[in-house]
């Protein structure tokens, strides 16, 4: 167990030297206060991200919303790190097929979408929930 | 050597008259008893020790004193030191319940000079511990920046809000300060 956590240590230290900035570290110092190391949240105060960012990319809207809540719009974050950071969110805490079907985030996009956060987030994030439901209820 | 047998023959009556077989046997039972549930106490259950985080100085690195307001883990913490409360800067006093919910800096370690990653989180559902305040404001940012505020009561949640002290957590090693 400690070898293990050894050469996840080392793995972290290398990942960060060879891309200038570790996903992991920035989402350690910018999320992980509320939203936790294992991405559970708080039940009815912080959203839990295991399983449900894929669902987003799936429904018009979802994609910017990402970007456009208040913690990653307003993180300290540049463009870039901020898109590497939800790639790699998305790959980490969602679905097996979500992190396969990803198209990256791009930084152009994340600059355009992150100066116009939501001021009324618990509406919008409803509106694509109901939207996720209706997608993934059987047709008839 | 007579006087000597009579003083213990004196002792040994005066003894005999102020105890019984009784009383001894009540007070050891007490003893028995009070033994097994020693390790009832919260006390023991507040010794659980967590896992180290992967490249965590260890207890042996010379990097200062931990109830100490200068610690380097300390340089952004905003309360009372859980390790000057009954419990440890691991973990909190007993009757205490480590809030989930924290924020989250970097220190840098004066030995290695790596930039550690911190978490403070703060020890709730107990009223507040009132000693060893310690405030330092490294990377601190007002309210409206809120996960990275130490100003907030991070006793929110599941533990309920009162506040009781703060235990600081290194959880990783950053490459820059943050």
């Amino acid at each position: 167990m400690i070898r293990c956590a050894a050469l996840a240590a080392v793995a972290l230290l290398a990942a960060a030297t060879a891309h200038g900035a570790d996903p992991r570290v920035d989402y350690m110092l910018q999320c992980q206060g509320c939203h936790l190391g294992d991405g559970s949240g708080s039940p009815g105060t912080v959203p839990d991200l295991r399983g449900s960012l894929g669902r987003f990319l799936g429904v018009p809207g979802g994609r910017e919303y990402l970007v456009r809540v208040p913690g990653a719009a307003q993180s300290s974050l540049s463009d870039e790190r901020l898109a590497a950071l939800l790639d790699w969110m998305i790959r980490e805490f969602g679905s097996a097929e979500a992190a396969a079907q990803l198209e990256p985030y791009r930084a152009e996009e994340v600059a355009r979408w992150r100066a116009d956060p939501y001021a009324e987030v618990q509406t919008v994030r409803r509106e694509l929930l109901r939207r996720i439901e209706a997608g993934s209820a059987p047709s008839r | 050597m007579s006087a000597l047998d009579a003083w213990f023959a004196r002792a040994a009556r005066q003894l005999a008259r102020r105890t019984s077989r009784r009383s001894f046997l009540a007070r050891l039972g007490t003893l028995a008893a009070g033994a097994a549930a020693l390790p009832l106490l919260p006390v023991a259950r507040a010794g659980a020790v967590r896992e180290p985080a992967p490249g965590e100085p260890d207890g042996s690195t010379p990097a200062g004193d931990p109830d100490d307001c200068a610690y380097w883990r300390y340089c952004a913490i905003d309360g009372f030191l859980a390790s000057c409360c009954g419990g440890t800067h691991l973990s909190c006093p007993p009757g205490a319940e480590m809030s989930p919910l924290t924020w989250i800096g970097t220190c840098q370690n004066p030995v290695d000079g790596k930039h550690y990653i911190v978490s403070y989180n703060d020890c709730c559902g107990k009223n507040a511990c009132g000693r060893c305040f310690c405030h330092r404001n490294e990377g601190d940012k007002p309210v409206y920046i809120p996960p990275k505020s130490n100003d907030i009561d991070w006793c929110m949640g599941r533990v309920g809000v009162i506040y009781n002290s703060t235990v600081a957590v290194v959880i990783g090693i950053s490459t820059e300060k943050g």
